[in-house]
């Protein structure tokens, strides 16, 4: 294992400390592993939050922030939070209006998202809503749509539903409008190289040296094949035709695209598979609204990228372009 | 036979049920250790350990309530927010009372059950310690006077009634044929909690 850390067991902690250090001006400790936006909350507004393991930085703490998320319970890497935990920050962000917990679909994190609702409605009766995204489509098929696991498309949910709140919709509306952005975001991945859990400090699959993984899950779930390396625009035109047989685009669609880093792959490679990603919407007569090039949502050192592709109409752009500050995602 | 129950005597049944989780631990880790992760024993003891040292309040409702918390928080493995769910559905149940009648319990486990089954995604039959609870509230339904003797006998049973099926749910449902001919943890965990309870 080649990590840069202390004690594996201070990894998370250690970690914490230093964004929050980083970012004063965005994020404040409330409690032990749960962060919430620096400054005052804004009465009536809506709060957001979400939670899950660590290991997937910007997701999920990094994007609590202006015009995103209000808070986030932090679990070990690849482990939920408890729900105490949750509850916890649901508690902390709450400024009246309810709460909205926007999250992964993992059944760790729904059971105890699930349990913190419950324990705020009975101890403090805050309202809460539940939605848990689940956008990676090989991870289970159409039909079983709500079976997905929550990977990267997950962000465009948290801006979209963060724009609403901060627009003072009520609780009802905001969740809605997280379902909406969530149902119209498909996510597809591919990984070259494992990642390592620190308290492991060994890989928790495998892929051979001249291999690769399609589909492979952010914590190294099985994917659809494995086999020799393609080339990129072999790889991009693979994860393209299986989004859009699950959600088919047409000529004179307008999405937004992330094309993600998992931890390891550079920057230039991404804007290799955005090459031809944006030469196939253009190929179909889709356009193309603020695109993502970037590490947005990882599997610590994993080799690999995921694409997302969130299908617009008008309400949906304007709360994609609303302004959002975090220190990941500026608009 | 009628008997109320109040906060205290919640206080020293939860002690009971630390002091047998305590001397049950190596067993239940290694039943586990079988079908999971080994970490069942340590589940069971820690969580009981925490609640029994609970200042629980007069209300019985608000006393369960904090040992759903307080079970969860010590370990956040889905066998410890199960628990805490089923503590959580008898919490809502008896919200602002100061004692609940003994002839309660079958209710309170049976919503103790559909809250875990819900939660937990799963049906009965799959070799869970649902099993195991659905097969005391059906026990204590039928009125028998020596209800606790009823109750452990229920939940030792179901251990044997599944010992020979596959496992369906949970971690354990990945080894499903391995888990023929070996009793459910959480199964086991039940009769343990039970028995403390004398």
């Amino acid at each position: 294992m080649k990590k840069i850390l202390n004690d594996p067991q201070n990894y998370v902690d250690e970690m914490l400390d230093g964004l929050v250090a980083a970012h004063p001006e965005i994020y404040r400790a409330h409690a032990h592993r749960v962060i919430v936006r620096a400054g005052e909350k804004k009465p009536g507004k809506v709060g957001i939050v979400t939670g899950g393991g660590s290991g997937h930085l910007p997701v999920f703490t990094g994007y609590v922030g202006n015009g995103l998320l209000d808070g986030c319970a932090i679990g070990n890497v690849f482990a939920s939070p408890s729900a105490e935990q949750m509850a916890e920050t649901i508690r902390a962000v709450d400024a009246g209006a309810g709460v909205l917990c926007l999250y992964g679909n993992y059944g760790g994190d729904v059971m105890n998202f699930d349990m913190a609702a419950e324990m705020v409605d009975f101890e403090d009766s805050i309202r809460t809503r539940s939605h848990a995204v689940a956008d990676d489509v090989v991870s289970a098929s159409l039909d079983e749509a709500e079976k997905r696991r929550g990977v990267a498309g997950m962000i465009y949910a948290f801006k979209i539903a963060g724009a609403a709140a901060e627009r003072m919709a009520d609780l009802d509306e905001v969740t809605r409008l997280a379902a909406k952005a969530s149902d119209n975001v498909v996510s597809m991945g591919m990984a070259m190289t494992p990642c390592i859990i620190p308290q492991l400090g060994k890989p928790t699959s495998t892929i051979a040296d001249d291999e690769m993984e399609m589909g492979m899950g952010i914590h190294g779930e099985p994917g659809v094949w494995k086999g020799p390396i393609k080339s990129a625009d072999d790889l991009l035109d693979e994860m393209f035709d299986t989004l859009q047989k699950d959600r088919p685009l047409t000529a004179g669609d307008r999405v937004s695209v992330l094309v993600n880093s998992l931890g390891a792959t550079p920057l230039e490679e991404l804007y290799i598979l955005y090459r031809r990603l944006a030469a196939r919407l253009a190929e179909l007569g889709v356009k193309i609204v603020m695109p993502l090039v970037g590490r947005y949502a990882t599997s610590m050192e994993m080799t690999g990228a995921t694409l997302s592709i969130l299908k617009l109409d008008d309400e949906l752009e304007v709360l994609l372009r609303a302004p959002s500050n975090c220190a990941f995602w500026k608009v | 036979m009628k008997m109320q129950i109040t906060s205290s005597d919640l206080k020293s049944a939860l002690r009971r049920v630390a002091a047998h989780s305590k001397s049950k631990r190596e067993e239940l880790c290694a039943a586990d250790a079988q079908l999971g992760d080994g970490d069942l024993g340590i589940t069971v003891s820690e969580g009981f350990d925490a609640c029994a040292t609970l200042d629980l309040p007069e209300d019985v409702g608000k006393a369960f309530y904090e040992m759903a918390k307080t079970f969860q928080s010590v370990s956040s493995s889905s066998f410890g927010t199960l628990v805490a769910t089923g503590l959580m559905a008898a919490a809502k149940e008896t919200k602002g009372r100061t004692s609940l009648d003994s002839s309660e319990i079958a209710g309170l486990l049976s919503l103790a059950r559909d809250a875990m089954l819900a939660r937990g995604k799963s049906s009965l039959g799959e070799k869970t310690v649902l099993d195991g609870i659905d097969a005391q509230a059906k026990a204590l339904q039928e009125g028998s006077s020596a209800a606790l003797d009823t109750a452990i006998a229920a939940a030792r049973d179901t251990v044997e009634t599944f010992r020979n099926r596959q496992n369906q749910a949970g971690r354990a449902r990945i080894f499903a044929e391995k888990s023929k001919g070996l009793p459910d943890p959480g199964q086991l965990a039940l009769v343990v909690m039970t028995e403390g309870l004398r």
